[in-house]
C-alpha cells in the first residue's frame, strides 16, 4: 500500500468504510511517517475547533454577503435544536407520567377528618389533631 | 403569644345501630350530647417513638371546640362533614364531604360497666372488645355522659393511645356559633371505586372524587376508621420515614392519635390515614395495591419539576 495521505483525513472524517479503515490501520502499524502524518493532522484540528467563532463582517467579501449565515443565527440554532429534544423528553413524560403537583399531608387530614366527624363514633375519642410539629415549622 | 387551634364539630344525630352493638353506640351518642369544657392529653406510643398533645374541648348545643395551646395563628375548624385548616386567616387546606353517615355492622360489645370516679366525679368504667380481645377502655361520665378518658390497645394488650381528661367543668362551655370556615373543596359521595367494599373486617362506607381525580374512601368497624385515598400527582409527606411491612415499602408518619401511610403507584400514589392500633395496619395494607416503582420517566419528571 502507498503511503495514504488523502485517507487520513477522509479516516478523520468518517468517510471510509470498514475495509477501508482496517487497512488504513494496518499501515499506519507500519508506517511511522503516516502515523506521525494522523498525530499531526488530529493536533491542527483540534488547534482548529479551540479557535474562537468569529462572525465574518459584512462587506468583507461583498460576493458571499447573501449566502453567509450570521454566526449568532446557527448559535440559536443549536440552542433551538436542544430546545426541541428537551420538550420532546418533557411531552413524552408528560403521556406516560401523572400530572404535576403534589398532595400534602394536610390535605389528607383534611379530608379524612371532615368525613370521619359524620362518623358516629366522632368526638373526644376520634378527634383529628393536626400535626402541631409540622405547622411549627 | 398564646397558640390556639380551634377545631369547630357540628355534632350529627344518626340513628342507633343493631341491638348488638347498641349499647356502644348509645355511649357515644350521649357522649356527643353531653355539655362541657375540658383539658385532654394525648399520648400515643407508636412503633416510631411517642406521639402527644393537648388540646382544649368544649362542647355545647351539639358543636365541638377543640383548640391546642400549642399553634400560633392556627386554626382547624370542622363540622357536619366540613373541614379546614386556617393559618394567619388564609385557608390552608380545606374539605367538605357529603356523607350518608352509614353506621357499619357492629364488631366490638362493651360489658356492663363497673363504678369508679373520675376527676372527682362518678363515672363507669367500660371494657370495648371484638373476637375475644379488648381494644378499648372507656370511662363516660354518669352525670351528662361526657366521655372522661379512652385507652385504646393493641392487639397484645400494650396501649396505643390514652385519652385522659385533665380537668372538666361541666358548667362552662364553649359559646357555639363561632370560627365557622367554609371549606374550599368539595367531593361528592356515591362514585364508583375498585377499592375492596371490605378490608381487613372494616367496611366502605363510601367514596368521594373530587374534580382533579383526587379519589379517597372512608372505612370503619363502628368505632376506629380510616381513608384510602388515590391520588393522580405526586404526595410528600416531609415527616414520613421509611418502613417494610410484608416486604413492602412505605412512608409512613404518626401524629397523636392519627397514622398516615403513604406509596407510589405507576398511576400516581396511595395513602391511608387512620386511627387504628398498629396491629391492624398490615393487614388493612395487605388488601391495597402494593407499592410500585413509578418508572425512569416518571423519576425524570419528578428530577425536572421537583
Amino acid at each position: 500500500m502507498n503511503h495514504p495521505g488523502e485517507l487520513i483525513s477522509a479516516y478523520l472524517d468518517g468517510e471510509l468504510s470498514r475495509p477501508e479503515i482496517a487497512q488504513l490501520l494496518a499501515h499506519l502499524d507500519g508506517c511511522g511517517r503516516c502515523a506521525a502524518e494522523l498525530q499531526e493532522v488530529q493536533t491542527v484540528r483540534s488547534a482548529v475547533r479551540s479557535l474562537p467563532l468569529l462572525e465574518m463582517p459584512a462587506g468583507l467579501i461583498p460576493e458571499a454577503d447573501a449566502d453567509v449565515v450570521p454566526l449568532h443565527r446557527n448559535k440559536g440554532f443549536l440552542v433551538g435544536a436542544a430546545a426541541a429534544v428537551v420538550a420532546l423528553v418533557i411531552a413524552i413524560a408528560a403521556l406516560v407520567t401523572p400530572a404535576a403537583g403534589t398532595v400534602s399531608l394536610e390535605e389528607l387530614n383534611s379530608r379524612y377528618g371532615a368525613r370521619a366527624s359524620l362518623d358516629p363514633a366522632f368526638g373526644p375519642a376520634k378527634v383529628v389533631v393536626p400535626d402541631l410539629a409540622e405547622l411549627l415549622e | 403569644m398564646r397558640r390556639i387551634v380551634v377545631f369547630v364539630v357540628a355534632l350529627v344525630l344518626l340513628p342507633a345501630s343493631t341491638a348488638a352493638g347498641a349499647e356502644l353506640d348509645e355511649l357515644l351518642d350521649e357522649s356527643r350530647d353531653a355539655s362541657y369544657r375540658a383539658e385532654q392529653v394525648i399520648t400515643c406510643s407508636t412503633p416510631d417513638g411517642v406521639r402527644d398533645a393537648v388540646i382544649e374541648l368544649s362542647q355545647s348545643g351539639g358543636e365541638l371546640h377543640v383548640g391546642a395551646p400549642a399553634a400560633p395563628d392556627v386554626e382547624v375548624a370542622a363540622g357536619a362533614g366540613g373541614w379546614a385548616l386556617v393559618r394567619e386567616g388564609s385557608v390552608v387546606s380545606s374539605a367538605n364531604v357529603q356523607g350518608a353517615g352509614d353506621v357499619p355492622q357492629p364488631r366490638y360489645s362493651v360489658d356492663d360497666g363497673v363504678d369508679t370516679d373520675y376527676l372527682g366525679r362518678e363515672a363507669t368504667r367500660y371494657e370495648m372488645a371484638g373476637d375475644g380481645v379488648v381494644r378499648a377502655e372507656l370511662v363516660f361520665d354518669v352525670e351528662i355522659g361526657a366521655l372522661l378518658h379512652l385507652v385504646t390497645f393493641n392487639g397484645d394488650g400494650s396501649i396505643y393511645c390514652e385519652r385522659r381528661f385533665l380537668t372538666f367543668d361541666p358548667e362552662a362551655p364553649h359559646a357555639s356559633g363561632e370560627d365557622s370556615v367554609t371549606p374550599a373543596q368539595s367531593a361528592e359521595g356515591g362514585v364508583e371505586s375498585d377499592l375492596p367494599e371490605t378490608l381487613a373486617g372494616f367496611e366502605r362506607l363510601d367514596v368521594y372524587e373530587d374534580d382533579e381525580g383526587f379519589v379517597f374512601a372512608y372505612y370503619s368497624d363502628a368505632f376506629f376508621s380510616f381513608a384510602v385515598f388515590q391520588i393522580p400527582s405526586v404526595l410528600t409527606i416531609e415527616t414520613g420515614s421509611p418502613v417494610t411491612l410484608a416486604d413492602r415499602v412505605y412512608t409512613r408518619s404518626f401524629s397523636p392519635g392519627q397514622v398516615t401511610y403513604a406509596w407510589e403507584t405507576r398511576t400516581g400514589a396511595m395513602a391511608v390515614v387512620g386511627d387504628l392500633p398498629p396491629d391492624m395496619h398490615e393487614e388493612v395494607l395487605a388488601g391495597l395495591p402494593a407499592p410500585e416503582d413509578p418508572g425512569l420517566l416518571r423519576r425524570l419528571w419528578r428530577s425536572l419539576f421537583g
